[in-house]
């Protein structure tokens, strides 16, 4: 109807498509209803073209918008009315032409902060009753028996909203998700097998969101209701579809194994867990390369729950066998596009071979993660890595299940290979998964003693250590382990931090640190009685005290430097002389009493049994100091990491914003509107 | 004076009753006309038809103790009232045993046939007051020209014994099988519905035998078997899952019509008057709550609800069967997955997995079908489960936590299993407010002992207050404020930490490290040797020692549901590739001797448990409780057996030991009798059981009769009885060997005495060679002659003598004891 063009558009004299016209005419602010009663129940019968109504938008200047307002008001109304019909077609490009508005609108308002989106959408009257409506719509469609096409839409058309601005904090439109909570029927979605496996990868990415939003400064219903959610199933299905993200990232980085893996791989499929050795041959991709993997979301909403909901610690440890429960595939947009994708039929054999559970993939995620601390946004993962286990070993639950001799893992951890290692494929031993975990911490300090010294990594780290030692002090759990590799990598930690010492005190305090690690060493030799697990293993401690006594002999000095001078540090490096005391203690008790020793044996170089046969017959006469409170630490909480938090959800929203540019709109949209177009003619 | 009461008397006197009951009437009809096909659903009473044919076909021998047949009735109301015992004082008599000839027509008598008529009504409600059929005069037997007078006086015997208080289940199945006149056995079917459903529960395999295998006995035995799965789902599936593992191969027979009609839930209660509102409620209801498409989806979290909601008396037409089949194909499901996993340690992992998935579908309205009690299941706890040790198969243990109930009490819903307690507080310092300024870092002085015993207590204090009001965001204001007292103290204690020299003069508490050691290792000292280590391949190893009693207490403390009253603990095994039927059978069998000693007074003591076979492969064995098999103890102690017992017991003359010792050779004695009769082989250590009292237990019955394990012919001995044994006894000449041997014996003579019922047992299965054990021709034959009924006691005596020591010097034992050591490490 409307045949005026456009001056930009004179040169394409074909002919337009009608539902061009009409966007043409639209955005001039045409009144197109009034001579038209039934115009919009016609518009949407048109198929929407998505490419045509953006470029419309994106031709408007910010005054140009602000005049339409109301013609893009009226738009906004019509979609959301349509979103009630029955009628499938215009239900679907309804969702299609309100999906591509918002996400052309966030567009615009991403480049000029000046654009009052919600004005421009939903005008100064009534915005709250239209949003509900919308929502109400949405809640009903997600609820609803509908095929897994249109809720898929509906999710992703909330998703788009969730992720519209990068501060999630400063979105206009989300507050009405917060006003009118979808927590249930999203919820609902996690807990059946079928919809889990579509829908699941968005909707605990839409919830992870949503929880995110404003949560320290009002209600947010979605931190209070992920918080006492107690529905297994639900709260299952939510641990699945994580365990299946980060699982995915842990098959695709090492999904080039498979050609040179050859003879073993057979044996490894067997594996518990993941299958992610390396050898010499096949260098693994991880480092800086995944920079925008979209499991940081996955991640975020993993912390988000072991952080909030306390029943979610049943769900760590429940494995789940793919065999029986059918995990969700998470979807293929967890793969950064460039990314072949995983050895499909070695994923599908280790699902079938063998239960998962969501703390072993986590380990394993967090082995691969840690490897690399080089780049901003992989530290932010590793710290975020560090508190989730922060707030796990902090729960009772998840420490008993970590802690229980009858649930035992076969975990292989990722290593680095190094220069001064060769990392041999071996099959790890089967432990549990408290002992895992501190082979993971272990691997982590031995591994990052670098000149650009990730410090606060460190301190999550030792506070990580502390908390299991902790439970174990508590509840008297001995862990049959050789303690020595942790104590060799607390040990180098302090040899460390005192060689680098000017470097390292310019940007940390390596005075608390230092203590905190001498502490560790202080419950191990005053209550070691409590959990270790054998006479020996403590016999072990002191020759490796004994040993390394040079370290704790630098490290006094220089505490002591630093107390007697009138520095800043000065309260701090006192503390820390006086927590070595036992140590000094020990030192200063045995190395005479050796060398007596070896001057009686007339020996220079003795054997380890020698020393410790030395350590076992002197003990009595050495007295220790009983230090209260060694095993105390501050629960954690979330005030310290807000900003890593921000930041980390700011990246997941722009990769999640990345993600849905590139493959929804571009790729898949063509296949979509067909299918979506086939649903509606046959209904 | 019997004879002298015409049975004609009574049936008018019944005729003369206003005739109400017409659906019997037309079932009769039906019965009439084609005697083979099923009654119509919603009909039990077709063998008051068949009654009534009897008392037509015998005119002449009647013994009605009440000639009006109506004092009778007074009985009805209460079921089961009208049992044996209330038998008439005419009918008292002892009956004989002869079992009827094949010419002989044996007839049953019309009072006993009232009278079980009478049963039959008061088990029926419904029917309990209305008058007993009006029989059909038209309806004339074409049997009853068979009827011969002569035999009159043998027929009365016959009555008598079935009359008799005597005359039990047992009996019924050895005339019931041995008979071939259908008189006796339409009798002797109607009996069966006066005996109290466990007696016949007892004989249901072999019930369902005789009804694949005979034609003419199944036609005889339909209505009952159809009236009872109407009265119970359990015995529907009982008897569907019989006839499945008994039925031969694939053939359309009457057996799997039966079958297949119970599976379809064609044989259902028939929906009740006055129910139809609730009907239209529940379907309302059920609108809401999508129903039933979830059975079996393991995934949906209800794959074991049937979407039922009618509570007591269901009438909406759920699946009756459906959840409990889904529910046990769910476990033989996992059995079958786990033996495609390589290692056990793999297995067990996969196993808890697998129940972990499971167990998100409960509570539910299914059951154990070992435990007798009517109950559902709450709970599969998947970290108790272990899987046992099998080299190819996998059994597994589990253990599983149900809910015993009188009617039809609502589920408690899911609950999560509640947080495990705390030792001791965790010492945690809140910084729980966000305006709270103390630092991150440590803000705990060491060295001061005061301060920290304070805070020390107010932490404790809070962290109940945490623990009960998770998560608890806002700071209780008192909290806050010792928060930052803390803070004040630490930097206070800072300075005066500051102001001492450094090396901390200050702290009171000092401890030699030598103390420290000798506490670790006093608690990490060797624990004591008769506790069990982890051990990887032998994952079920732990699950069994644990006693019931310590497990009971900690799975109850653990479970969520462990405060309701109804909560039990229930262990099961799931044996999937293992043909459980002779299992069953011996179950059975071990039950019989076991009554027969009772009854004698024979202190032998077996422990039977229940076997439950789903189909030829699978099926749900019982566990035995607090034992562990020899194998284990072996392995696990390196002991002999005599050392374990003095271990777990005490030394050889405490009373302790003594009582178990005692045990030893009463189950020893039992078991070895029993290993004899029934040629129990396949005798290694991992199929003998010790219970925490000294009971010797065995399991396995895969090998009995004519086989042996690929009858390599080890085993040649009568039992086993190895020098460990006996040296638990005290030696080949003590006293304790002596009670051992004379246990034997009397053990032998009494089960003699009761021979006829553990050997019809025997001989009702061998029909259709489903049993391999039982295909050798000679199978029976040989069993009966090992009661050796010809020899005189002395000659038992001499008899029992030469077995024990030819058990005792059997070579062959040794062999396989070594055979098995060597192939499957047993030890």
């Amino acid at each position: 109807m409307a045949t005026r063009k456009r001056s930009g558009s004179g040169s394409k004299r074909h002919l337009k498509e009608k539902v061009v016209q009409i966007y043409e005419s639209f955005f001039r602010g045409e009144d197109l209803t009034s001579d038209n009663p039934t115009f919009w129940d016609e518009f949407f019968l048109l198929k929407p073209k998505i490419p045509q109504l953006e470029a419309e938008i994106h031709k408007l200047t910010v005054e140009q918008l602000n005049n339409l307002k109301d013609n893009i008001n009226l738009l906004v109304v019509q979609c959301i009315d349509m979103l009630g019909q029955e009628h499938h077609i215009r239900l679907v490009y309804a969702l299609q032409t309100f999906s591509a508005i918002l996400t052309t609108m966030y567009q615009r308002a991403g480049q000029d902060p000046s654009i009052n989106i919600k004005f421009i959408l939903l005008g100064t009257d009534n915005a709250n009753s239209k949003m509900q409506k919308l929502l109400e719509h949405c809640s009903t469609v997600l609820a609803g028996d509908v095929p897994d096409s249109l809720k898929s839409m509906v999710i992703k058309l909330l998703l788009i909203i969730a992720i519209g601005i990068d501060n999630i904090d400063e979105n206009p439109l989300v507050e009405y998700l917060m006003l009118h909570s979808l927590f249930e029927p999203l919820m609902q979605l996690l807990c059946t097998s079928t919809e889990r496996q579509q829908h699941g990868y968005d909707v605990v990415m839409l919830l992870m969101f949503l929880v995110n939003y404003k949560k320290q400064e009002s209600a947010n219903p979605y931190v209070v209701k992920l918080s006492i959610l107690d529905d297994e199933l639900a709260l299952n299905g939510y641990g699945q579809v994580i365990t299946a993200a980060l699982n995915d990232f842990v098959m695709s980085t090492f999904g080039g194994m498979q050609a040179s893996g050859g003879g073993w791989l057979s044996s490894l499929t067997s594996m518990v867990g993941g299958i992610f050795l390396t050898s010499d041959e096949t260098q693994p991709v991880v480092r800086g390369q995944r920079n925008m993997g979209g499991e940081e979301g996955m991640l975020l909403a993993l912390y988000e729950a072991s952080h909030l909901n306390r029943n979610f610690m049943t769900t760590l440890a429940h494995s789940s066998s793919a065999a029986a429960s059918s995990a969700p595939p998470s979807p293929p947009a967890t793969l950064p596009p460039h990314q072949t994708p995983p050895n499909l039929a070695q994923i599908q054999a280790l699902d079938n071979e063998q239960p998962t559970n969501l703390l072993v993939t986590f380990f394993q995620y967090c082995s691969i993660v840690m490897a690399d601390t080089r780049t901003e946004s992989s530290i932010n993962k590793c710290s975020l890595c560090f508190i989730t286990l922060t707030c796990i070993v902090e729960e009772q639950f998840a420490n008993s299940i970590m802690h229980d001799q009858n649930l035992t893992f076969k975990v292989q951890l990722y290593r680095l290979p190094m220069r001064h290692r060769k990392i041999v494929p071996e099959e790890p031993p089967s432990q549990p998964l408290a002992s895992t975990l501190i082979d993971l911490l272990v691997e982590f300090m031995m591994c990052h003693l670098l000149k650009k010294f990730p410090g606060e990594l460190y301190e999550l780290c030792v506070g990580v250590l502390l908390r299991l030692l902790s439970y174990q002090k508590r509840c008297r759990v001995r862990l049959s382990r050789d303690w020595r590799p942790l104590w060799a990598a607390l040990i180098a930690l302090l040899k460390f931090l005192v060689t680098n010492e000017s470097t390292l005190l310019r940007r940390h305090n390596i005075f608390t640190m230092a203590q905190q690690v001498v502490n560790i060493f202080n419950l191990f030799i005053t209550f070691g009685d409590t959990f270790l697990p054998t006479p020996a293993s403590y016999d072990q401690l002191y020759y490796e005290l004994i040993r390394m006594h040079q370290v704790f002999d630098n490290l006094f000095y220089m505490a002591l430097r630093y107390s007697t001078g009138d520095g800043e540090f000065k309260a701090e490096a006192l503390r820390l002389a006086n927590c070595l005391v036992n140590v000094r203690a020990i030192i200063q008790h045995f190395s005479p009493k050796i060398e007596v020793w070896l001057a009686s044996q007339s020996l220079s170089t003795p054997t380890e049994d020698q020393i410790l046969e030395v350590v076992r017959k002197n003990y009595d006469s050495l007295i220790l100091k009983l230090q209260e409170g060694l095993e105390a630490y501050e629960r954690y909480t979330e005030r310290a990491h807000r900003p890593l938090l921000a930041r980390l959800v700011r990246a997941a929203s722009g990769a999640a914003r990345l993600r849905a540019d590139a493959a929804a709109l571009r790729d898949h949209s063509a296949a979509l509107l067909h299918h979506y177009t086939t649903i509606a003619e046959r209904s | 004076m019997l004879e002298n009461v015409p049975i004609h008397g009574s049936r008018s006197d019944i005729k003369s009753k206003p005739p109400t009951h017409q659906r019997n009437l037309s079932l009769d009809f039906r019965h009439l006309t084609s005697p083979s096909s099923g009654p119509p659903p919603g009909c039990g009473h077709q063998r008051n038809r068949s009654l009534d044919s009897v008392l037509q076909r015998i005119p002449e021998d009647m013994t009605p103790t009440s000639p009006e047949g109506a004092p009778l009735r007074h009985d009805a109301p209460g079921p089961r009232l009208a049992l044996p015992p209330e038998v008439p004082a005419g009918s008292d008599d002892s009956g004989i045993h002869t079992p009827p000839d094949g010419n002989d027509e044996e007839r049953p008598q019309p009072p006993a046939a009232a009278r079980s008529r009478e049963s039959l009504d008061s088990g029926n409600p419904e029917d309990s007051d209305k008058p007993p059929d009006p029989p059909d005069t038209a309806d004339e037997p074409p049997v009853k020209t068979m009827c011969v007078s002569d035999t009159s006086k043998k027929k009365d015997f016959l009555l008598r014994l079935f009359e008799s208080k005597l005359f039990d289940m047992s009996m019924a199945i050895s005339y019931l099988f041995n008979s071939k006149e259908p008189g006796v056995q339409t009798y002797l079917a109607n009996k069966l519905f006066s005996f109290p459903g466990e007696d016949v529960d007892f004989y249901l395999p072999q019930l369902a035998t005789m009804y694949i295998e005979m034609g003419d006995v199944a036609d005889v035995l339909r209505p009952y078997l159809v009236y009872r799965c109407k009265q119970s789902a359990e015995f529907s599936l009982q008897l569907a899952w019989l006839l499945t593992a008994f039925c031969g191969d694939a053939k359309k027979s009457r057996a799997t019509k039966l079958r297949d009609s119970i599976l379809a839930e064609e044989i259902r209660p028939a929906a009740r008057r006055g129910h139809h509102r609730s009907q239209s409620d529940a379907s309302a209801l059920r609108l809401a709550t999508p129903s039933g498409r979830h059975l079996g989806d393991l995934a949906s979290g209800r794959a074991f609800d049937n979407g039922c909601l009618c509570g007591e008396q269901c009438s909406c037409g759920a699946p009756r069967l459906a959840p409990q089949i889904q529910f046990l194909t769910a476990l033989t499901n996992i059995g079958r997955r786990l033996a495609g996993v390589a290692d056990k340690e793999r297995r067990n992992g996969r196993l808890r997995a697998e129940l972990a998935t499971l167990d998100l579908n409960l509570p539910a309205r299914v059951w154990l079908p070992l435990h007798q009690k009517p109950h559902y299941v709450l709970r599969i706890p998947p970290h108790a489960a272990a899987v046992l040790n099998s080299k190819d198969k996998a059994p597994y243990i589990m253990y599983v936590e149900v809910l015993e109930t009188e009617g039809h009490e609502p589920l408690p819903p899911r609950l999560l299993p509640p947080a495990p307690p705390a030792p001791h507080s965790p010492p945690i310092r809140h910084t729980k407010s966000e305006e709270n300024l103390v630092p991150e870092w440590p803000a705990l002085s060491l060295y001061s002992a005061l301060e920290d015993s304070d805070a020390g207590d107010c932490w404790s204090h809070e962290d109940e207050e945490l623990s009960t009001q998770y998560p608890a965001k806002l700071p209780a204001p008192d909290s806050l404020s010792q928060v930052s007292a803390m803070s004040v103290m630490s930097a206070v204690s800072g300075v005066s930490a500051l102001s001492t020299s450094s090396c901390g003069s200050r702290e009171s508490v000092a401890v030699g490290a030598g103390e420290v050691r000798r506490r670790l290792a006093d608690a990490t000292a060797e624990p004591p040797p008769n506790t069990f280590r982890r051990d990887p391949q032998d994952p079920s190893a732990l699950a069994l020692k644990e006693s019931w009693e310590s497990k009971l207490a900690r799975m109850r403390s653990s479970s969520p549901y462990g405060a309701l009253a109804g909560w039990r603990l229930l262990g099961c095994i799931v044996k999937v590739g293992d043909d459980l039927r002779q299992e069953m059978l011996a179950a059975q069998l071990l039950r019989r001797l076991q009554a027969v000693w009772e009854l004698e007074r024979v202190p032998l003591r077996l422990r039977p448990y229940e076997i439950l076979c789903l189909d030829r492969e699978c099926g749900l064995i019982q566990p035995v409780l607090n034992s562990v098999s020899l194998h284990q103890i072996k392995k696990q102690s390196g002991k002999s057996l005599r050392a374990w017992l003095e271990l777990e017991h005490g030394p050889p003359t405490s009373e302790g030991f003594l009582r178990a010792q005692n045990n030893f050779v009463e189950s020893a004695a039992a078991y070895a009798l029993t290993s004899y009769l029934l040629q129990l082989k396949d005798r290694h250590n991992g199929n003998i059981l010790l219970d925490s009292t000294g009971h010797i237990i065995h399991i396995d019955f895969g090998f009995i009769f004519s086989i042996s394990p690929k009858n390599l012919g080890f085993e040649s001995s009568p039992f086993k009885l190895t020098s460990e044994f006996v040296d638990v006894m005290d030696g080949e000449s003590s006293d304790m060997f002596a009670y051992f041997k004379i246990l034997f014996l009397r053990g032998l003579l009494a089960a003699r005495k009761h021979c006829d019922q553990i050997i019809h047992l025997v001989d009702v299965m061998r029909m259709g060679g489903q049993l391999p054990c039982l295909r050798s021709s000679s199978a029976v034959s040989a069993f009966r002659a090992r009661f050796h009924p010809g020899r005189t006691e002395p000659q038992l005596r001499t008899l029992v003598d030469r077995l024990v020591r030819d058990a005792l010097h059997s070579l062959s034992t040794r062999l396989y004891d070594n055979y098995q050591y060597y192939t499957n490490g047993i030890l």
